[in-house]
């Protein structure tokens, strides 16, 4: 069985482009491009990982993130934030919202699929 | 918090990147099968968005937006690549390969964010649209000359380029330039010479110069800046921080012409007051009307003025006896005097009608002791009467005299002519009113009239009086005869 991913990115471009690559390496992709609904399809679809950027439209990705974490359904949904500083701020805050790991953008895909597969393992195993 | 540095962490090796990816396609595009095809087109439409956010785009937003607007392109140009390359790298190795770059360039660009900067200069509304100059760009390299061209040009600015810095220097001396991007290291004349040959200039020394180059040695930025260098980038630039940097260079630019423009027309005004008023008026006037030219008012304005009116008692008797060179060396030696010594009273000489003076105090500049300084002047100039006559008689010449009529009264004063031939001077009743009184003189006489004696602060000596009626005037005129000063303050 596939892993489903529920990715959430405002940009078009980039939706397009990571649905089609996850598609191609075997995931199943959902998608979403602000923050509100990003939680609905948390809440909805359940999926294995979350991508989620930090720079969203209607909710940002740190509030999304903070409120999926408050909300027993989608509580232990493993998040990982997008965003587009490699280093600092961002990434505290993104990891301190609740997420569980991180990546920067441009997204380098086999080190996102490593980092998709080991929190999947993780969410496997817990 | 990222600094406004790390927003551009760019180099041209993205864009030169998908220029050769489109080479390489374009030849091919129609036998590339439909979804690599479109995956094609929507990697090269992200390089366009790539160079529209870094040319004009996101100004307005705060760093951290245009941060990731900008990473959000380069991301989907990386995905898209990386994507292609799984499809046709086994059918079309050759844009593989060129794909391949691309995703290297990317990488290169997202993380050339830390790099040490060679200026603080902030990136901040990295480019105006409406600020646009003629910028030259030096380089040996033809493709950084293209390269930079095409930048520039895409910007809105016109673009020159030199290959050599002597190259440089004629396209310098040929037309105007506002901003300056100067190689270093060129064979034969370098960028530094260069530079210093612009900075020695008197007409070049102010247009900006950016020094683009490979060298990142401390030394050599710091030789450049001491040089007169107003910016140092490094190769490959930066496009975001280019652009920023000749803004800033056009906008120094821009401000020093306008400084340079507001005081060529300060010393065009003042070229033309000089020339307007230079030969009538003292020098103290002309300088005061260029500290305070809103008290000049060239246009016509109704003043009061005292004027002087002077005239050498039976000249055209004396004309007749005497040989023309003669008359003339006569009369010029008279009026050379009589003008010492009105301009040496802040008088302004209105005009010379043949042997008569007509002098004004009170324009262009008025001052309050204008009556003072032409009965003084009107004293002054009866008692050089007597060195003239001594020199004329030394010479051969016969003797004049002299009568002066002052009068105070107002007046149209201006520039009074047509446009081809103008002078300043005044026109009124009181000007005729004045040379009627001068006409009741004697020679030796000053006669003023009852206006100026009431104006007058310092006493004179006051001899008869008489009145006269006048053209015009119902009440007779009643004139005074001006002797001497009383007080010992006479003869400044």
């Amino acid at each position: 069985m596939s892993l489903k991913v529920l990715l959430v990115e405002d940009n078009e471009m980039n939706r397009d482009m990571l649905t089609r690559r996850l598609n191609r390496a075997g995931y199943e992709v959902e998608a979403a491009g602000d923050g509100e609904q990003a939680l609905q399809k948390m809440r909805e679809t359940a999926p294995d990982i979350v991508l989620l950027d930090m720079n969203l439209p209607v909710k940002d990705g740190w509030t999304a993130c903070q409120e999926a974490r408050q909300d027993p359904a989608t509580a232990d949904l493993r998040i990982i934030a997008l965003t587009a500083h490699a280093m600092g701020e961002d990434r505290d805050r993104a990891l301190e919202a609740g997420c569980d790991d991180f990546a920067t953008k441009p997204i380098d895909f086999p080190e996102l699929l490593e980092k998709i597969n080991a929190l999947a393992e993780k969410g496997r195993s817990a | 918090m990222a600094s406004q540095a790390e927003i551009a962490p760019f180099t041209d090796h993205v864009l030169r990147a998908l220029s050769e990816l489109r080479a390489q396609s374009n030849p091919v595009a129609e036998s590339i099968p439909d979804e690599p095809r479109e995956d094609l087109e929507r990697l090269i439409s992200a390089g366009a968005a790539l160079e529209a956010l870094l040319v004009d785009g996101g100004q307005d937003k705060d760093p951290g937006t245009r941060r990731h607007d900008i990473m959000n392109v380069l991301g989907a140009m990386r995905g898209y690549a990386e994507f292609l390359i799984e499809d046709l790298e086994t059918t079309f190795p050759a844009v593989a390969s060129a794909l391949e770059r691309v995703v290297k360039s990317v990488a290169a660009a997202s993380n050339s964010g830390n790099k040490p900067k060679a200026s603080t200069t902030d990136t901040a509304n990295v480019a105006t649209a409406d600020l646009t100059g003629t910028i030259l760009a030096v380089d040996d390299n033809a493709d950084n000359r293209e390269l930079l061209t095409r930048y520039l040009e895409r910007s809105g600015h016109q673009v020159l380029v030199a290959s050599s810095g002597l190259e440089a220097l004629a396209r310098l001396a040929d037309r105007p330039v506002d901003v300056v991007l100067l190689d270093l290291i060129m064979p034969g004349m370098d960028g530094n010479e260069v530079l210093k040959r612009l900075k020695e200039n008197q007409q070049l020394r102010s247009i900006p110069v950016i020094v683009i180059s490979g060298r990142q040695d401390m030394d050599g930025i710091i030789e450049c800046i001491e040089a007169g260098a107003d910016d140092y980038l490094f190769k490959p630039f930066n496009p975001v921080l280019l652009q920023a940097r000749i803004k800033a260079g056009l906008e120094r630019k821009r401000w020093h012409d306008t400084e340079e423009k507001y005081r060529r027309q300060l010393e065009r005004n003042e070229k033309f007051i000089r020339a307007t008023f230079g030969r009538y008026v003292s020098d103290e006037i002309v300088e005061n009307l260029l500290e305070e030219p809103e008290g000049l008012k060239l246009g016509g304005d109704l003043r009061q003025v005292t004027m002087l009116m002077s005239d050498i008692r039976e000249f055209s008797t004396i004309c007749e006896r005497l040989p023309p060179d003669q008359v003339m060396r006569m009369l010029n030696n008279y009026l050379g005097v009589m003008t010492e010594i009105i301009i040496g009273h802040q008088g302004t000489i209105d005009e010379f009608i043949g042997d008569a003076i007509l002098a004004i105090f009170g324009a262009p500049v008025q001052r309050t002791d204008d009556a003072d300084r032409a009965v003084q002047c009107a004293l002054d100039m009866q008692q050089a009467m007597r060195d003239i006559n001594r020199g004329n008689r030394k010479e051969g010449l016969p003797e004049i005299s002299m009568g002066i009529g002052v009068n105070t009264g107002d007046v149209i004063t201006g520039n009074i002519g047509s446009e081809k031939r103008s002078k300043y001077g005044v026109v009124g009743h009181h000007v005729n009113l004045t040379a009627r009184i001068e006409s009741h003189t004697s020679g030796g006489d000053i006669l003023i009239s009852s206006s100026t004696l009431d104006l007058l602060k310092s006493p004179v000596e006051l001899g008869s009086q008489q009145q006269a009626t006048v053209k015009g005037i119902k009440e007779p005129v009643t004139m005074h005869h001006i002797l001497a000063r009383t007080a010992a303050t006479s003869g400044a």
